[in-house]
């Protein structure tokens, strides 16, 4: 492939005269779509252009920084220069408690070895879609109980590029999947309603390979939804795989450890006990495959892997180059234009937003719980859950809690019978040495996988609330 | 789409200027399936390339049968700007008002942390098809909100006031003194709050969480999309009674100045009102053409794209309960013992499984008939039908509920501006800790 366009670099040649700190950051991205219902294609989209910049100026402002941030897909001089002038006019407006904030220098001398570019994707997006299409397709073709209703595949080809007033110039390219697939489980003499399993990812490659493997346990899943039955009522132990700790632990985990909440006083503190000497959590910005891994970050300070929680103990915090200098630390490299709603971290529209500090992969390292049925041993007795509706976890407060879509008891150390209904719901980090998941992550799998923004194995909690079907109402008081 | 934003917390200020997203969507039928390409540049070279790669697209394809349904032919106009806008007030004006709120907040005892929040967008929407189609639309959309945290002995509670309507700045007058210290007040009140009761119960919804309901139960349900995969469940019960009389559903995006009306969708057709459930019985689905054609109906202008670079496909718009008959001192005799659930904070639907979750921020227990402590975040589940089942009343509203701004996405993304409605509602449900 040619390099990655570097649009940022032309841009920025339009403003080497301003006098205060500047940088442009600037994409180009293609996207590629297939949807498919029960095989057939209902639409495919793409190539989907979109090119834009955002110009950002750091302003000298009364012992503070006034930061003026315009985005734009106007590249002409014309565009360029109605861009500068609009962020002009908001740095005059804003304050921001940075007094001399430096913006990275040189590039990395070599990316080294970073998985963020799917090259089959990369060279025939169109192709690869639809063959991970019939792929599919394939997968399902002799299990007459169940079919994907629906499916779609969304591929962005990106071109990142990054210039600054320092002598910054750097450019990259990367890939970001996202997969939806609609299980439907159906037929059969009992006549039981029709069960669905909904699966979602964003990562950074499209893999058709283990294609077959996932459609036997998507199948089974939506299966056992058909029949499943209430959980119990009561805190209970309950384990969670990677898929579900996935939807729980990062938004919780990005703003309490985020300078942003650290110069607001709503971040947890270096130092705090928030879980068992074993607990180790990371962010690692060139983990393999991670959606949030790149050379460098969203102002181009190259990105590495840091500790975030060590024996259990509160380390590092995420810094980008403002909210470095407002609380007189270094930018850790995390630097994002994400939004949280987003799993692909808003890949071909960061342009459009300002930079602030936010986790790449958060990363939880293997345990000695081996692997899931040895996990499931030592638990015993208890619940787990496959997936939850949402668990919507509170950044602010931690409690997290969402409907069991699936679920399996434990009985003697195996998965029984399936469980659908109710809330399973804690609290992530506590502050005050109480009950949460962290600190009560009694058994650490051995085998983590990535799911979206976090690596982590499988946790069995010792205890967890669930709300299920004793119809004995429970009154937990805190 | 253009606009500004403003966040004032106690650290910072920013006023910040949204991307001028300007693009354009192409579509066309390959004979099997619908074919899209979309560009963000609007010079000739660009859109000659987006043509020359849709006519790809097409050439690969299969000839088959003729476009779902016929072609929009309506030819509109709606560009007058808001009477009071917000540009013509301009940053400056706007500031203004941040701070205004922003001392009102940070006034208060217990409070530690306030930020206020300010947006406005300008979107411009056309759509032009080959069956001479013209139309063009403009919506200018100004949200805004309070965030109070209070903290004490390392418990952290936060409460919060949204306003979000089509118009200008007339929006922002809910948000008071008087509204901005009962938000306060509320996240104070909070950090005392005990945990709540779980399992099944008595729920009593509040207007806000009545109006999640609607959108997660019957609104994500009642999107055509879902039929012609035979993805929903309430595909088999049309034209059959699911809940009390006293139960009328739909969706609207016509009410003048909601949150998630416009004036026609994104295929040319008007924006209507349609009924999803008439007095208990489900009636209707929501249509755009493709789903219109495949299931014999009409399409209701619930065709919908995120933006030029989403896709179009059946999104909600405004979707209401409408007012019941009965006083919120009468629903809370009437439920005896359970729970008020108050100020929702999100929902997520399951199509075919028929379920839903609604969580809240805070509660009520009721106990005896009378309303009692204050609880705190939790989440509703269970069945949509056994919760219509379930429904014992539905409140009166003295006038018409207000239409509520919310975000939507449907699958992964595709987020868009929706708006609900409500009033006090009383049935059964599971409810467990969020």
């Amino acid at each position: 492939m040619n390099g990655p366009a570097n649009l940022a670099v032309r841009v920025a040649d339009r403003l080497r005269g301003l006098t205060v700190p500047w940088d442009v950051f600037a994409e180009r991205s293609r996207r590629f779509e297939i949807h498919l219902q029960r095989g057939r294609v209902e639409l495919t989209r793409g190539p989907l252009l979109l090119e834009g910049y955002g110009v950002r100026l750091l302003t000298p402002s009364e012992g503070q920084t006034g930061v003026g941030y315009r985005a734009a897909t106007d590249f002409s001089e014309e565009g360029v220069r109605t861009a500068v002038a609009a962020a002009e006019r908001l740095a005059h407006f804003n304050q921001f408690p940075a007094r001399h904030p430096e913006l990275p220098g040189a590039p990395p001398a070599s990316p080294g070895d970073l998985k963020i570019l799917d090259p089959d994707l990369w060279s025939d997006p169109a192709g690869t879609l639809e063959a991970f299409g019939a792929a599919l397709g394939a997968a399902f073709a002799d299990r007459p109980g169940a079919v994907p209703s629906f499916a779609s595949v969304k591929a962005t080809l990106v071109e990142t590029s990054i210039a600054n007033s320092t002598g910054l110039e750097y450019a990259y390219a990367h890939t970001v999947v996202e997969t939806e697939v609609a299980v439907k489980a159906f037929g059969g003499p009992e006549g039981p309603a029709p069960g669905e399993y909904w699966y979602t990812d964003a990562a950074r490659r499209l893999e058709t390979a283990p294609l077959p493997a996932l459609a036997t346990a998507w199948s089974r899943f939506a299966e056992d939804t058909r029949r499943a039955k209430p959980p119990p009522n009561g805190a209970i132990p309950v384990v969670l795989p990677p898929e579900v700790l996935g939807g729980i632990i990062p938004p919780v985990v990005r703003f309490q450890f985020s300078a942003a909440a650290r110069l607001r006083d709503l971040s947890v503190n270096a130092g705090t006990t928030v879980g068992p000497e074993s607990l180790e959590l990371g962010d690692d910005g060139r983990f393999d495959w991670g959606i949030g891994s790149a050379p460098v970050d969203d102002e181009g300070t190259p990105q590495v892997r840091h500790s975030l929680v060590s024996n259990g103990r509160v380390g590092e915090l995420f810094f980008d180059v403002l909210h470095a200098d407002a609380l007189g630390a270094r930018s850790t490299g995390n630097a994002a234009r994400s939004t949280g709603f987003d799993p692909t971290g808003g890949a071909g529209r960061k342009f459009t937003r300002r930079p602030g500090p936010d986790a790449t992969t958060l990363v939880v390292p293997a345990g000695r719980g081996g692997s899931d049925a040895e996990l499931l041993e030592q638990v015993g007795d208890g619940l787990w859950v496959q997936q939850i509706g949402w668990a919507s976890p509170d950044m602010l407060s931690g409690r997290f809690g969402g409907e069991i879509r699936l679920g399996y008891r434990i009985r003697h150390g195996k998965l029984a019978e399936p469980v659908r209904g109710g809330t399973v719901g804690g609290t992530v980090i506590a502050r005050d040495g109480s009950s949460s998941l962290l600190k009560d992550a009694a058994v650490v799998g051995s085998e983590p996988r990535l799911v979206g923004a976090i690596s982590t194995p499988t946790l069995a909690i010792g205890s967890l609330s669930v709300s299920g079907d004793d119809d004995r109402s429970s009154v937990p008081r805190p | 789409m253009q606009g500004e934003n403003i966040v004032l917390d106690p650290r910072s200020l920013i006023t910040g200027a949204s991307a001028p997203l300007l693009g354009v969507a192409l579509r066309a039928w390959s004979g099997t399936n619908w074919v899209e390409t979309a560009v963000s540049r609007l010079d000739e070279n660009a859109l000659g390339d987006a043509v020359d790669a849709l006519e790809l697209r097409l050439a690969a394809g299969h000839p088959g049968s003729p476009p779902p349904g016929p072609s929009s032919s309506t030819v509109a106009a709606f560009d007058a700007p808001p009477p009071r806008s917000m540009r013509e007030w301009g940053t400056e004006g706007a500031l203004d008002w941040v701070r205004g709120v922003f001392g009102w907040a940070t006034g208060m005892p217990s409070i530690k942390f306030a930020q206020v929040v300010l947006r406005w967008s300008e979107e411009e929407r056309y759509y032009l098809n080959t069956a001479g189609a013209n139309c063009f639309q403009r919506l200018d959309r100004v949200t805004a909100g309070i965030v109070a945290v209070a903290v004490e002995n390392g418990r952290s509670e936060f409460n919060n006031f949204n306003v979000g309507r089509l118009g200008g700045r007339e929006i922002l007058e809910p948000i008071n003194e008087a509204t901005v210290r009962e938000t306060a007040e509320g996240a104070r009140a909070l950090l005392a709050a005990k945990a709540p009761p779980t399992g099944p119960m008595n729920v009593l919804l509040d207007p806000g969480t009545t109006a999640t309901f609607a959108h997660e139960s019957f609104g994500h349900g009642a999107e055509a999309d879902q039929f012609v995969r035979e993805r929903s469940y309430l595909q088999p019960l049309v034209g059959q009674q699911l809940g009390p009389d006293s139960l009328t559903l739909v969706d609207d995006g016509s009410i003048p100045g909601g949150w998630g009306s416009m004036h026609f969708d994104d295929e040319g057709h008007p924006s209507q009102r349609t009924f999803l459930v008439d007095r208990g019985r489900f009636v209707g689905a929501l249509h755009d053409r493709t789903t219109a054609f495949v299931l014999g109906a009409v399409p209701t202008g619930n065709a919908r794209r995120a933006d030029f670079l989403s896709q179009e496909f059946v999104r909600m718009t405004n979707t209401s309960v409408l007012p019941g008959e009965w006083s919120l001192e009468e629903l809370v005799r009437e439920a005896k013992d359970g729970i008020v659930l108050e100020r929702w904070l999100s929902g997520i639907e399951d199509p075919l499984g028929g379920r839903m979750q609604i969580k809240v921020h805070q509660g009520h227990r009721i106990e005896n008939g009378k309303v009692t402590e204050l609880v705190s975040s939790m989440a509703l589940s269970g069945s949509v039908l056994q919760f219509l089942k379930d429904i014992r009343a539905v409140g009166k509203a003295e006038k018409d509920p207000e239409i509520m701004p919310g975000f939507c996405r449907k699958g992964h993304g595709d987020m868009l501006p929706v708006g609900d409605a409500g009033t006090y509602l009383l049935s059964r449900a599971y409810v467990g800790p969020a």
